[in-house]
């Protein structure tokens, strides 16, 4: 408490004082990062199960497992003693887990313990960390999705506990009137720095692929999803909103173009071969996910670039060529 | 004289770069030049038994690690072939660079030719030059950018010609009403629908883009069963087709393109010879919903001739089943004849595009009254019928118009 008084008369600014869950993951840690330079933000807590790997100044940082029963009230308690405004919950995970009861446990019963715990301390606004993931790849889909299409991502395991917090915060939402509930999806995020599946996928010396479908990818630079969260927490704007770069590549020439030698798989033998290597732990994803290698999921960025004035910098195959150009740095050792 | 060529022999000893140019060849005497012949022939004898020697050397350490590695690690193999044709490598030029000398132009050729050789093979060692190499031939015939449906121009270029082919010389398209076509603006081309395959859509592409002064393309929807169909989805993607899906043809027009239905959709193409040029229902009326939502005129087309290039007679439904298509369809030539059942017949087509119909006066709350867009989906039936019927009644023949 007193710390909290010492930063706040330290810092100059008018900002917004912000929890943050997940702040080890990618997202979260470069957002600390800037929060921590930037002078207008007057009081960050984050919270995560690992402490970020760098010094924190301005920041309060509380070990706290989402996927304890208790957590709801040791958050609550959390958010009255740092009296913040902005909840930002990025505690949703990055790429499949294996254990999927803990997966569950995490991104759905930890949604609810956040919602739970920000609905007790009446916080301004709360933004969620979500994927365009969660619209699912489906036949059914048109060649590019809004943010209000039905979220049909759930046949994955991977993904239903995605739509589950996604619910939680929309049913938040509407119960909340008053309160600005963010949701960011962003696509396929890819860069120099950021490590994912995807970019586990496209790391592959020899790229499986569908044999037959060549489906068209979207993809968004790290730098510009970064961006995109601190503009909702800067600013607000309710609602969910589709972050991606703009332009599309065909999966094949995605892979042409950076001198990776796709091989395509009939789909059975595709499925059979992710389902072994996620079994062993060599695939990147289980065979439930296969259909984004075989359908669109191409979201739509327009809302987010004419309401909430998000611009992406890099197109998608802009972003494609800096993920790579990094890669082929990696290769030969000149590069982390 | 003698003097002077005494000390150009003395400076010849020094190396190499001492030889006497064309002029001073010429003025050298017979014993001068005798022994210059002999020092070269002592200095390339010496030079190719370097070359032997490395090459001897090379090939042994070669069939050496191949030796060892049978069973072992392919990456050390890998590593010591390199380094092997990079010491011959080495080697070779630093004798190629001592015998930069007028005589040794032929061996030299020799020594570059060997070096190339050293090089092309050390690169066949390498994984990175046949991944390069492949990648490449992936890339082969495509281009680089696909525009926002994932068309992609080089490919819908190739495939013009056949288009081109069917369009002027198969089919004889006449095409009447071109004008009404707009030249900018979106425009939602709505059409009867035939033929068992879907050629009529590439007809209509096909003839906005030959004769319209714009040469504007048409998107044209695709059903779900095409377009997720194995190869062939991806390649109707690639030629500028969308899948079927309303939201799709709203985007298509909100961006100010021309999009073409088939309200009819997969009843139409599975229509029986007997059922030629008889509207089917005309789906839901989506397609007045998404012109009374985008306010894009509405242009409806009759094609006549396109529903006797596949007379079918009958639709194998189990089979089709069986197969996971809508319907099979039995003519007189398929399937008995395979593949080749699947040409389509050269009847005579006669295209018409009717003026187009303004939607833009009414209102939002209208979209919402599904009596009105019942009786505007059809309106727009009846006069593709009348279209088609005056046509019909033009017709002598079916093959010559």
């Amino acid at each position: 408490m007193a710390k909290k008084k010492k930063n706040g008369a330290e810092a100059s600014g008018t900002g917004p004082s912000i929890v943050l869950t997940g702040a080890a993951s990618f997202i979260g840690s470069n957002l600390l990062k800037s929060f921590e330079e930037d002078k207008s933000i007057k009081h960050v807590v984050a919270v995560d199960v690992f402490k970020p790997p760098f010094p924190l100044k301005k920041t309060k940082f509380y070990k706290l497992d989402l996927t304890q029963p208790t957590t709801d009230a040791d958050l609550a308690q959390i958010l009255k003693d740092e009296q913040c405004d902005t909840f930002v919950h990025l505690a949703l995970l990055t790429n499949p887990s294996r254990s999927s009861s803990y997966a569950h446990e995490l991104e759905a019963v930890g949604t609810m313990y956040v919602i739970s715990a920000c609905e007790e301390a009446r916080v301004r606004k709360l933004v969620l960390g979500s994927s365009t993931l969660v619209y699912g790849a489906t036949p059914r889909n048109p060649n590019y999705l809004t943010e209000d299409m039905p979220l049909n991502g759930a046949r994955a395991r991977f993904i239903r506990d995605k739509v589950a917090a996604e619910k939680e915060f929309s049913d938040f939402a509407k119960r909340n009137p008053q309160t600005v509930v963010s949701i960011l999806r962003p696509g396929m995020v890819l860069g120099p720095t950021v490590r994912n599946f995807w970019t586990k996928y496209f790391s592959r010396p020899v790229v499986p692929t569908m044999l037959g479908y060549d489906p068209l990818i979207q993809c968004v630079h790290e730098t510009d999803v970064l961006d995109a969260y601190a503009k909702v927490i800067r600013e607000d704007h309710p609602g969910a909103w589709n972050i991606v770069g703009k332009g599309v590549m065909p999966l094949s020439t995605s892979l042409g173009l950076h001198g990776k030698v796709s091989l395509p798989l009939p789909g059975p033998l595709l499925r059979a071969a992710f389902k072994a290597g996620w079994i062993a732990g060599v695939a990147e994803m289980p065979d439930s996910m296969l259909d984004y290698l075989r359908f669109l999921w191409v979201a739509d960025g327009e809302k987010a670039e004419k309401k909430m004035g998000f611009v992406p910098k890099y197109t998608t195959r802009e972003t494609l060529q800096s993920f790579m150009g990094m890669q082929r740095l990696r290769a030969i050792h000149l590069a982390e | 004289m003698a003097t002077e060529s005494g000390t150009r022999k003395r400076k010849r000893a020094l190396g190499p770069e001492a030889l006497p140019s064309d002029g001073e060849l010429a003025e050298m005497d017979a014993a001068d030049i005798a022994s210059l012949r002999s020092d070269i022939d002592r200095r390339l004898s010496a030079m190719e038994a370097r070359v032997e020697d490395g090459m001897g050397s090379l090939e042994k350490r070669v069939s050496e690690s191949l030796r060892q590695t049978r069973g072992g690690d392919s990456e050390a193999v890998r590593e010591e072939i390199t380094r092997a044709l990079e010491d011959f490598e080495k080697r070779a030029l630093k004798d190629l660079r001592e015998s930069r000398s007028r005589g040794d132009k032929q061996r030299a050729g020799l020594m570059e030719r060997v070096v190339e050789v050293a090089g092309g093979l050390s690169e066949l060692a390498s994984p990175d030059a046949w991944k390069a190499t492949w990648s490449r031939f992936s890339l082969r015939g495509k281009s680089e950018t696909v525009d926002d449906y994932g068309m992609d121009p080089i490919i819908a270029q190739r495939f013009k010609p056949i288009f081109d082919f069917l369009y002027y010389d198969y089919w004889r398209v006449e095409v009447r009403g071109i004008k009404n076509v707009p030249t900018d603006g979106s425009g939602l081309l709505v059409s009867n629908h035939s033929g068992a395959l879907p050629w009529d859509g590439s007809m209509i592409k096909i003839a906005v883009m030959n004769e319209q002064p714009r040469a504007r393309e048409v998107r044209f929807l695709v059903e779900d069963f095409a377009y997720h169909f194995p190869f062939l989805g991806s390649l109707m993607m690639r030629i500028g087709g969308v899948r079927a899906d309303p939201i799709n043809a709203i985007r298509l027009l909100r961006h100010g393109e021309l999009v073409c239905v088939f309200p009819e959709g997969v009843k139409g193409l599975g229509k029986l010879y007997k059922q030629r040029y008889r509207l089917q229902r005309f789906g839901r009326g989506g397609f007045v919903r998404i012109c009374l939502d985008t306010k894009a005129p509405m242009i409806p087309v009759s094609i006549v001739g396109a529903e006797e290039i596949h007379p079918m007679i009958a639709r194998g439904s189990w089979v089709a089943d069986a197969l996971g298509v809508p319907y099979l369809p039995i003519t007189p030539t398929f399937p008995w004849l395979g593949l080749l059942g699947l040409i389509p017949l050269p009847s005579k087509w006669t295209i018409t595009f009717a003026e187009p119909i303004d939607f833009s006066k009414y209102s939002e709350s209208e979209r919402k009254n599904r009596i009105l867009v019942n009786k505007l989906s059809q309106q727009v039936r009846g006069q593709i019928q009348g279209m088609i019927l005056e046509q019909l009644k033009e017709r002598r023949s079916v093959w010559f118009g």
